[in-house]
């Protein structure tokens, strides 16, 4: 300090000083004291002048500042003595606040004594601002760390944690304490490493942040996303670290991921294709079933590239509904052929259901397509069966409506057919009579010409009448049929000439007979005169003329043929008579084979023609089908059953008429009839020829005769009797009386044609001469025991044309 | 004072060099007296070296292990001879050292404190070490108060340049116990203070020559 002590006295300015100022001496006395000095310590310059500091401030002897002052004045050395390191003065602020203060020592600059001078700084403000300055960034840092929900701990470079925020205990259990001086790695699992974290020492792109296993207190692994910046403060680096609790994020993650991939399972797992749309419809995802089953990768299908599988013609369908549920958010559910990868369409159910985020709006789509081919097939299976059981139904019906008709058809013919043979049977018994009396007339009256021309007539009409019978009988089955092997081909061409004559010549005749056709068993005579009935009744419906074809044919009876329905399947010829005639009503048809049913005129046919083609052909084992249309024509075929091997034997014709000379006469013959008028008549004719006649009315009669003579030569017996039949009577005789020859008269064919051939058989009504022959077959027969079938003495009947 | 012109102000002869080092020695013992006394830990202090040399290699000493960042506290003196006394240790280590002076204070007020802090411990070391010099030479010097500085050895040793390249070295490393800290105590003169100081020395060898009973010092 240099100035002119002279002019200027100091003692104001170094009271004026804003420091303060004390000088002492080498012992701590007092010789200089300012007024700052007495302000901040109550101490008034006049009570220490003089005095010892170290003896007014005991405390200040424990202090550096004696050395201090000893330095400066010995070695000339300056000290300072900052609040920070020293305790000093107990100096206070006016409003009596401790006031902080550094000392500084130095050496007084005269040199020449020894004093050295303290000066006493106040240093309270600028301390006190800077506090309060750290305490308003501390409390908005600590308002924000302490706050944060993040644990922020901060360590020095060797990982020692210096700082922790709030959530430190709240994360990992500790407290503050607890960590503070600990190596951070105590909040670490086992094998994590920070180590990057503390790897450099520099603050230069220090920052980071990375992923790491955390430890609670308790040894609970926690999962951190740890954000990290080294910084420096006064030289030394920190690392402060900020630790993010992600546990619950990654379990929610995790548990997200499980319930993904558990959706997507499902989805790939489940039969059905699935797929799923955004909102607006467009197709994001197809599952491995889908693609297999259209065999389109799933790219293509994106977007509403889906609808190319979809059939034509259920697009039409399909896509309006999907806009609309679309559009109103409403689920989908269509149904529609899908193509398959091989080409062919299946049906689907397609279905939708849209799925909606929390607040409402469709968040996707989730949609299904179902194979419901089957359901669909069955569900028409089902209707066409319903469809056709109810066809069946009908069809069943119709043929029940179809077989009680002909049932009834049936039955009413088998009544007639009794009927009318019950009466030729009493009706040929008559003519029998009135034709044997007739002969025996004649022969009474030889030369008159009046009486012989009535019965000429008489006779004429007898015949007439039984050939009616036999007809009438023919029709009813009952008929005595020689059954025979007939070779076909043989027959018709034989029987042309005749028919030719029958037909005329206006009309054609074409004969269509397969070399092949097999015989067929049946009366050859019968069959001709059959076939006589057809040509004349098809030659009538052709009166402007046009062709009779005879066609004939092996055919077997069975479903494509289309045989008439009561025909049991087997082996037949058919037999077909075809014209071209006017045809017949439905009506016409249906009655065509009753008896006495005409659609000739009056007088002109008797009605019977069909009806004895009809009952012959089921007396044979066939059957009779006649189709006709009006105005095309009329075909009656005849399913004739073929002749089994042993049918074909060959027939000697025995029909040549024996000669008179052979009757033999003087006979006495057992006549058996239960017929008085028949067996009268009978009696007659034997006697006309010689013989002598025993009648027995009934077999039992006859028997009682037979035990009592044996003058018996011939017996001649009627089949049809009450309690014993003919043929039984014959049996018995036969047992008997074996060397006696018998005769059985049948009427029609209650006798089976092939029954008892050993027996001569006489066909009534018969004629004297019949008789005769009859009892000659008798008398020559071969022993007994011979073949029979060449025995067999049948009437014959002529065919008539009607 | 006069200058004895065969005196080579780049060189020290080896009896100047004891002399020199045992006087650093000396001063360098006061001072980890008195730091040993302000932290409780005991000071290891290393044989001192004595040496004139460029401030460039001056630098490159200080700056051991790469540490170029250095923080220092300095005092000049004056007197028979002028220079300046050096603490010298790395920055990193500034704040560890104020809290090892201020005890279990928290660690932002040693922030706080360390600038002041800083100053006074290096003035204590600083002082007691040269005083200790100053009470053996017998001489009296005037020191300035402190002052710190942060910066690379260069500048470190700019200041004085204008006196030139060359300086005398006397420096000592020292380290704390139990603490990562260590570093430098320097004293630094320019070529005018080298020959006063080599005068000095010479005169002390020479007093001590004509006093047996100090052969031993």
């Amino acid at each position: 300090m240099m100035c002119n002590g002279a002019d200027l006295d100091l003692a104001p300015v170094f009271d004026a000083l804003d420091i303060g100022i004390v000088v002492l001496d080498a012992s701590g006395g007092i010789h200089a004291w300012n007024d700052w000095m007495t302000r901040a310590t109550g101490h008034s310059r006049e009570t220490v002048l003089g005095k010892n500091l170290y003896e007014i401030f005991a405390d200040l002897r424990n202090t550096r500042l004696p050395a201090a002052v000893r330095d400066a004045l010995q070695v000339g050395s300056s000290s300072i003595l900052t609040h920070s390191l020293n305790k000093l003065l107990p100096l206070r602020c006016p409003d009596g606040q401790n006031l902080l203060h550094n000392i500084v020592v130095r050496p007084m600059p005269s040199g020449r004594s020894a004093h050295c001078l303290l000066q006493v700084t106040d240093v309270t403000v600028s301390v006190a601002r800077e506090r309060i300055l750290r305490d308003r960034q501390n409390a908005r840092y600590h308002a924000i760390v302490d706050s944060a929900p993040d644990t922020i701990i901060t360590t020095s470079l060797d990982r020692t944690v210096q700082w922790t925020n709030g959530a430190a205990e709240q994360v990992f259990g500790y407290r503050a304490s607890e960590l503070l001086g600990q190596p951070i790695d105590i909040l670490l699992n086992a094998g994590t490493d920070l180590s990057c974290v503390f790897a450099s020492n520099t603050v230069e792109n220090s920052g980071g942040s990375l992923q790491t296993v955390g430890l609670r207190k308790g040894g609970e692994p926690a999962h951190f996303d740890v954000s990290f910046a080294r910084w420096r403060a006064d030289e030394r680096i920190f690392v402060t670290t900020i630790w993010r609790d992600v546990t619950e994020r990654m379990a929610a993650d995790v548990a997200l991921r499980e319930s993904e991939a558990r959706y997507r399972a499902l989805c790939e797992a489940l039969p059905q294709l699935v797929w799923t749309c955004d909102p607006d419809g467009t197709c994001d995802y197809f599952n491995p079933q889908w693609q297999t089953y259209t065999g389109v990768p799933a790219a293509e299908h994106l977007g509403f590239g889906w609808l190319e599988v979809i059939h034509s013609s259920d697009r039409e369908d399909l896509q309006p509904a999907w806009n609309s549920a679309l559009r109103n958010g409403h689920s989908f559910d269509v149904d529609a052929r899908m193509r398959r990868a091989d080409g062919c369409y299946r049906w689907f159910n397609l279905r939708a259901i849209p799925v909606r985020s929390s607040a409402g709006k469709i968040a996707r789509w989730f949609g299904t397509a179902t194979d419901i081919t089957e359901h669909i097939e069955a569900r028409d299976s089902l209707r066409r069966s319903n469809e056709e059981l109810e066809a069946r139904v009908a069809q069943r019906t119709r043929e029940r409506e179809v077989v009680l008709g002909q049932l009834h058809e049936s039955q009413k013919m088998e009544i007639i057919g009794q009927l009318t043979g019950g009466v030729a049977h009493d009706f040929n018994n008559l003519l029998a009579v009135i034709l044997g009396s007739l002969a025996l007339l004649k022969k009474t009256f030889p030369n008159d010409p009046r009486t012989s021309r009535l019965l000429e007539g008489a006779l004429q009409a007898g015949e007439r009448g039984a050939t009616l019978t036999k007809r009438l009988l023919a029709f009813a089955r009952r008929q005595e049929l020689k059954l025979e092997a007939v070779e076909v081909q043989k027959l018709i061409p034989d029987m042309m000439d005749f028919l030719r004559q029958s037909i005329g010549p206006s009309v054609s005749i074409m004969v269509d007979i397969r070399p092949d056709v097999q015989p067929i068993k049946i009366d050859a005579n019968q069959l001709e005169l059959a076939i006589m009935n057809l040509a004349v009744n098809a030659r009538d419906a052709m009166p402007n003329g046009g062709t009779l074809t005879i066609a004939c044919r092996n055919e077997t009876a069975d479903f494509s043929s289309k045989p008439p329905s009561a025909l049991p399947p087997g082996e037949y010829v058919r037999l077909s008579v075809v014209d071209t005639g006017e045809g017949m009503s439905e009506a016409t048809r249906a009655k065509a084979m009753e008896p006495f049913f005409t659609t000739k005129g009056v007088g002109k046919g008797t009605g019977l023609g069909l009806s004895m083609v009809q009952g012959l052909t089921a007396q044979s084992g066939g059957a009779i089908d006649i189709s006709s249309q009006l105005g095309k024509g009329t075909a009656v075929t005849l399913w004739l059953p073929r002749a089994r091997h042993e049918d074909r034997v060959y027939v000697p014709s025995e029909q040549t008429a024996p000669s008179a000379e052979m009757a033999n006469k003087g006979l006495r013959i057992l006549l058996v009839d239960d017929d008085p008028l028949v067996s009268m008549n009978t009696t007659e004719l034997l006697m006309d020829l010689g013989h002598s006649v025993v009648e027995a009315p009934s077999a039992s009669r006859a028997l009682e005769m037979l035990e009592s003579t044996d003058e018996f030569g011939v017996v001649i017996t009627d089949y049809a009797m009450p309690n014993m039949n003919g043929l039984d009577l014959a049996i018995e005789i036969r047992r008997i009386k074996p060397d006696l020859p018998i005769v059985l008269a049948t009427g029609y064919a209650d006798l089976p044609p092939d029954a008892a051939p050993e027996f001569p058989r006489l066909g009534k009504p018969y004629t004297q001469q019949q008789l005769a022959e009859a009892v000659e077959t008798a008398l020559n027969a071969p022993p007994r025991g011979a073949p029979a079938h060449a025995r067999r003495v049948v009437a014959q009947a002529t065919p008539e044309v009607n | 004072m006069s200058i004895d012109s065969i005196d080579d102000v780049t060189e020290l002869s080896a009896i100047e060099r004891d002399a020199l080092a045992e006087i650093a020695n000396i001063g360098a013992g006061r001072a980890a007296a008195n730091l040993r006394q302000m932290i409780g830990q005991e000071v290891l202090l290393s044989v001192p070296g004595v040496g004139i040399v460029s401030r460039r290699a001056a630098s490159e000493l200080v700056e051991r292990d790469g540490v170029s960042k250095l923080v220092s506290v300095q005092q000049s003196f004056e007197g028979p001879f002028a220079g300046r006394a050096l603490l010298i240790f790395p920055e990193s280590q500034s704040l560890e050292l104020v809290q090892s002076m201020l005890g279990d204070a928290r660690p932002e007020d040693v922030t706080e404190l360390q600038q002041e802090a800083l100053a006074e411990t290096g003035n204590v070391i600083l002082n007691g070490c040269l005083a200790t010099i100053a009470n053996v030479l017998r001489k009296t010097m005037r020191m300035s108060l402190p002052a710190v500085f942060r910066g690379d050895g260069v500048t470190l040793f700019e200041a004085g340049r204008e006196n030139g390249n060359l300086v005398l070295l006397l420096y000592i490393d020292f380290a704390i116990r139990n603490r990562d800290i260590g570093g430098f105590i320097a004293l630094l003169m320019d070529p005018p203070s080298i020959l006063a100081l080599k005068k000095i020395v010479r005169d002390l060898i020479d007093g001590i020559r004509r006093d047996p009973a100090c052969n031993d010092v």
